[in-house]
């Protein structure tokens, strides 16, 4: 059973509170993303899972067993880094081999499960480098191999695909969802990214001033945010906001921003204040009076001067309304 | 980018510097191998008489005295380096409840000099019955050279990327193989330049050995070049000589040992 659960956990250093009453079930074999902004406690909640941070107050299992007080190293987790942490000194082989080491598996079990994920990572003429001698890519798929080779009952990443640049990034996403898929190992994935979470994630928690605000499947997230703060997070770019009735506030995404045209809730006038030329289609911000900023998205190319005015209209079917405090009515 | 000029000029004020730091030292040895019989002046060349180093060896009891000094500088060094590596572990690497007050005390042993000391560690000393010991001379410069050893690799170990442990624990690594099999592989050039600085502090300690021992058995050499001093004072060239048997093995472990710590800087600068 490798499923896990987050029962009402506080972390708190000194005076900061890093994670408040964070409850989440994640289910055995489920790609879990949290993910949230800096400062959101989703790395602190991944660390304490790992045993790295103590528990300040509430429980946390995995499968049926409670891990609170539990050794990193009884846990039956892998980790990947940030920065990979690979042992420097030894071979990609020796770094792979590591954590079955220690655990005192057979010589032989060990080259097999080596070789097994040096192939399914295509890392295995690499075996005989050192972590130094390895491009960044390389070094994080070996990090990804690490993990791989123990078959923990639970995979933790935090911001795995952070250092590499931008194509390889989008590569690696593909790549460890289609690898999560074939091992079908638990995963909790953190990152800072919205894209990447929605891409990934089966479950996506959003998490925020270390309060969890959400926990849902990607479309749920983007289709029916809980708060304002998920339906600005979630989306690139995310919701624009206008003033709605009692105080509260209506939510509505690029795609349900149209140039005025009859049907559409409106109209709003309002100035171009920039216009996002992205090929396919063209983002567009629109400010409009009080101080609000409108985004639409346009198909193609949009023959539009910042500054010039323009005259817009929601999708009635699009728009959330939220209350004073920001919930979802 | 350096034009030729710029570069001409800078290693101009380096040979100077070399030649500033070099001059004395080549004075030693020209003086260590001058005629015994002609008349000694310092860093005057003359010929070589080696023979002055036999003279020297003999009368300043070196064969006894670098017995004592290698017995106490090895001693101290691996025993030192040792606790230093492990004190620095903890300091650089693990959280615990009053770790920052502790590692000021620890400091104070790098603060307060010898000769603040001196006089109730001999009485202490003298309680204990160690004087006249080893011990005299191989507990106290533990003690010194703990906190800056603690300090040193403190230092190092707060270089150590923190996920590097981490990897190690969840992996199933006991604190005691990460340090040894994981981190200290690393530590390498911090460990050796350690090492050749202990051994150096260790190796030309003199009040210490001054107060703490009368035994001729248990003087180190650094003691012997002075009583040696003492009888020849007009025989400049045996001290020179005399001076140069004293200096030449931390010499040698310097040079033998700066080829290791290159090595390994040069492993750790090379990435991606």
């Amino acid at each position: 059973m490798g499923s896990v659960r987050f029962v009402d956990v506080d972390k708190r250093f000194g005076t900061v509170e890093a994670v408040r009453g964070l409850s989440l079930d994640i289910a055995d074999g489920e790609f879990m993303v949290l993910v949230g902004p800096s400062g959101s406690g989703k790395t602190t909640a991944l660390r304490m899972l790992a045993g790295l941070e103590s528990v300040t107050g509430g429980e946390i299992f995995i499968g049926d067993r409670l891990v609170n007080r539990v050794a990193p190293r009884e846990r039956d987790i892998a980790m990947v880094f940030q920065d990979y942490a690979l042992y420097p000194q030894m071979t990609v082989f020796d770094n792979l081999a590591f954590g079955l080491r220690r655990r005192g598996a057979p010589r032989d079990q060990i080259s097999a499960r080596v070789a097994n994920a040096a192939e399914l990572l295509d890392i295995g003429r690499l075996l005989d480098r050192r972590p130094g001698e390895l491009s960044g890519g390389q070094a994080q798929r070996v990090a990804l191999g690490r993990a791989l080779v123990r078959e923990p009952q639970v995979f933790l990443m935090d911001e795995p695909l952070s250092n590499l640049d931008a194509k390889l990034r989008t590569q690696t996403r593909g790549e460890i969802k289609r690898l999560q898929g074939e091992v079908g190992t638990t995963t909790v994935y953190v990152t800072h990214d919205q894209v990447e979470a929605m891409t990934m994630g089966d479950r996506i928690a959003v998490l925020r001033d270390g309060e969890l605000q959400q926990v849902g499947t990607p479309e749920e997230l983007y289709e029916r945010p809980a708060n304002v703060f998920v339906g600005g997070f979630i989306g690139s770019p995310g919701m624009s906001f206008l003033p709605g009735e009692d105080g509260g506030s209506v939510g509505v995404r690029p795609e349900h921003v149209r140039p005025w045209a009859d049907g559409l809730h409106g109209p709003i006038e309002g100035r171009v204040a920039y216009v996002e030329a992205l090929g396919r289609e063209t983002l567009v911000g629109v400010d409009a009076d009080g101080d609000i900023r409108l985004v639409a998205v346009l198909e193609g190319r949009a023959d539009l001067e910042v500054g010039a005015p323009l005259r817009v209209g929601l999708v009635p079917a699009g728009m959330q309304r939220f209350d004073a405090g920001g919930r979802r009515l | 980018m350096t034009n030729s000029r710029e570069q001409a000029i800078a290693y101009t004020i380096l040979s100077a510097f070399s030649l500033f730091a070099l001059l004395p030292i080549v004075g030693i040895v020209f003086t260590a191998l001058q005629d015994p019989n002609g008349v000694a002046t310092f860093g005057s060349f003359d010929g070589l008489h080696f023979g002055n180093f036999a003279d020297a060896w003999s009368e300043g009891h070196f064969g006894t005295y670098l017995k004592s000094s290698v017995i106490v500088t090895v001693t101290v060094v691996v025993v030192a380096g040792f606790l230093s590596i492990l004190a620095g572990y903890a300091f650089g690497m693990m959280r615990f409840r009053g770790s920052e007050v502790l590692f000021y005390v620890i400091l104070l042993g790098l603060m307060i000099p010898t000769e603040a000391m001196i006089v109730p560690l001999y009485y202490d000393f003298r309680d204990l019955g160690l004087v006249d010991t080893y011990w005299a001379l191989i507990l106290p410069q533990i003690g010194t050279s703990i906190a800056f050893g603690t300090f040193w690799m403190r230092a190092f170990f707060r270089t150590v990327p923190r996920s590097l442990v981490e990897a190690a624990r969840i992996d199933g690594a006991s604190s005691w193989f990460t340090l040894w099999r994981v981190i200290l592989p690393l530590a390498r050039p911090a460990v050796l330049t350690m090492t050749v600085l202990l051994a150096m502090w260790t190796w030309n300690e003199f009040l210490l050995a001054l107060v703490m021992v009368s035994d001729e058995g248990l003087r180190t050499a650094p003691l012997g070049l002075s009583f040696f001093q003492g009888r020849n004072l007009t025989n400049l060239t045996l001290l020179a000589a005399g001076a140069v048997i004293v200096a030449a093995p931390i010499v040698l472990l310097y040079v033998f040992l700066q080829r290791h710590f290159i090595r390994g800087m040069l492993s750790g600068a090379v990435k991606g």
